[in-house]
């Protein structure tokens, strides 16, 4: 998967933030705050990702456990494709 | 992210705050024009929709969309887009088409009469983050005698009625007066059909050019509008003492909100003031670069910071909405106390000391 081109990743005061364009704007009907993870995965699908390798560069990243992170990884990913973040 | 509304105003909260400390202008308003299709009898803002010397003062799109760029380098992320009645500018989508493309949470606030079926098509295809709709009356009679116009509430419920078919995102908002206080509720059912929120507020102010103002003579008296605050607590699921402000340390600081701290505010001809109320101190981006103007608005909040003697001992001064900039509005300086707005922090105190 791959994130879309439709959200303008932002900061506002130190935090992330993902602010739609487009036809996404009215789709998503206000923003997505991203803590550190999510914004480290934002940041890796900039070009296309698998779950596993997502996991794998999340445990490079941050100290946490391979289940852990790959549940990290399938929830923040779902939660991408509902709103139309990411394409396959 | 939430869909739940009040989780999602906790987030906004939180940025604001993240912000503020930081002094990132994250919030910006445009007023793209003080000029007005209507004429309403309260308005802080209105000019005639063909007030030459008005219209040759405000900047072009191509100008708007330069101070645009250099606010988002800036740190702006929020931008308001208001007037008067922004679609008065022929050349408004030439701003606004851009603008949305930015990655800006982007709002509209339009009275809508003006929002014809291509109007509302191009607004489709350029969608904003929100557009606050401002409804004056549920009745034509009442919309005009506001407003002036007598086909105005038509035009209005028209216009709602052709971005709500395009699932535009928007919210109905209402300024009170004694003229259409009494058609609250007729106008939350107007809402309510249309699907969207409604918001209302009661206390006018006037001019911030402080020309003469019929803002207090239609004001809603201290009891009605309280009424009001207590009301809408309670609709809000929020207990009555919500609508008191935490009361102040005994050294606290005059500009209580975002404003000249995290938010700014462009007139029509691209100057810079603290909010829409208060026109100080006037750095022109164009001229000076946004960062140097940002820096003058902060550094004028900081230098006028302080509350009056009379304002910092008063005891119910935790009640009391009063800023710099009302005092400016009804007194022409930034610390005087204003007689009504005292009154109204007395009333409102006693009300919820009472437990009222």
């Amino acid at each position: 998967m791959q994130r879309v081109d439709e959200f303008i990743l932002q900061d506002v005061g130190g935090e992330a933030i993902l602010v739609p364009i487009g036809q996404k704007v009215v789709d998503l009907n206000g923003l997505i705050a991203l803590n550190a993870t999510g914004l480290f995965l934002w940041e890796q699908l900039a070009q296309p990702r698998e779950v596993g390798e997502l996991a794998d560069l999340l445990c490079g990243e941050f100290e946490v456990e391979p289940a852990v992170a790959r549940n990290d990884v399938l929830a923040f990913t779902q939660r991408l494709r509902e709103i139309g973040a990411v394409i396959e | 992210m939430s869909p739940e509304p009040g989780a999602y105003r906790g987030v906004l909260d939180r940025l604001a705050r993240a912000a503020q400390a930081k002094g990132q202008p994250y919030n910006g308003t445009i007023e793209l024009t003080a000029r007005c299709n209507l004429a309403c009898r309260m308005c802080y803002v209105r000019l005639p929709a063909n007030d030459a010397a008005a219209r040759a003062a405000e900047l072009s799109a191509a100008q708007w969309l330069e101070v645009v760029a250099q606010a988002q380098a800036g740190g702006m992320v929020f931008l308001l887009i208001t007037g008067g009645e922004p679609l008065l500018r022929p050349d408004f989508f030439e701003l606004w088409a851009p603008l949305t493309r930015r990655g800006l949470m982007l709002t509209l606030y339009t009275n809508a009469t003006l929002v014809t079926e291509s109007v509302a098509e191009r607004l489709a295809a350029a969608p904003p983050s929100r557009i606050g709709v401002t409804l004056y009356g549920a009745t034509a009679a009442t919309y005009e005698a506001v407003t002036g116009q007598p086909d105005g509430l038509e035009r209005c419920l028209a216009g709602i009625e052709r971005l709500m078919r395009r699932g535009l995102p928007l919210v109905v908002r209402s300024t009170l007066s004694t003229y259409n206080v009494d058609e609250l509720e007729a106008m939350r059912a107007i809402a309510a059909d249309f699907g969207v929120p409604f918001q209302s507020s009661w206390y006018l102010t006037g001019r911030a050019d402080r020309q003469p103002s019929e803002a207090a003579a239609c004001r809603l008296s201290d009891s009605c509008g309280l009424d009001l605050e207590a009301e809408d607590r309670e609709r809000r699921g929020l207990p009555a003492a919500e609508g008191r402000r935490t009361p102040p340390p005994a050294n606290a600081e005059a500009f209580y909100c975002a404003a000249g701290q995290a938010s700014f505010v462009l007139d029509p001809s691209g100057a810079m003031h603290v909010c829409l109320d208060l026109r100080q101190p006037g750095a022109r981006p164009l001229e000076v670069g946004f960062e140097a103007a940002w820096a003058a608005t902060r550094a004028f909040v900081a230098a006028h910071n302080e509350l009056g003697a009379e304002c910092a001992a008063c005891d119910v001064r935790a009640w009391c909405g009063r800023c710099p900039a009302s005092s400016m509005i009804e007194t022409g300086t930034l610390t005087e106390p204003v007689p009504a707005l005292c009154e109204l922090a007395k009333l409102r105190a006693a009300r919820e000391t009472a437990g009222v």
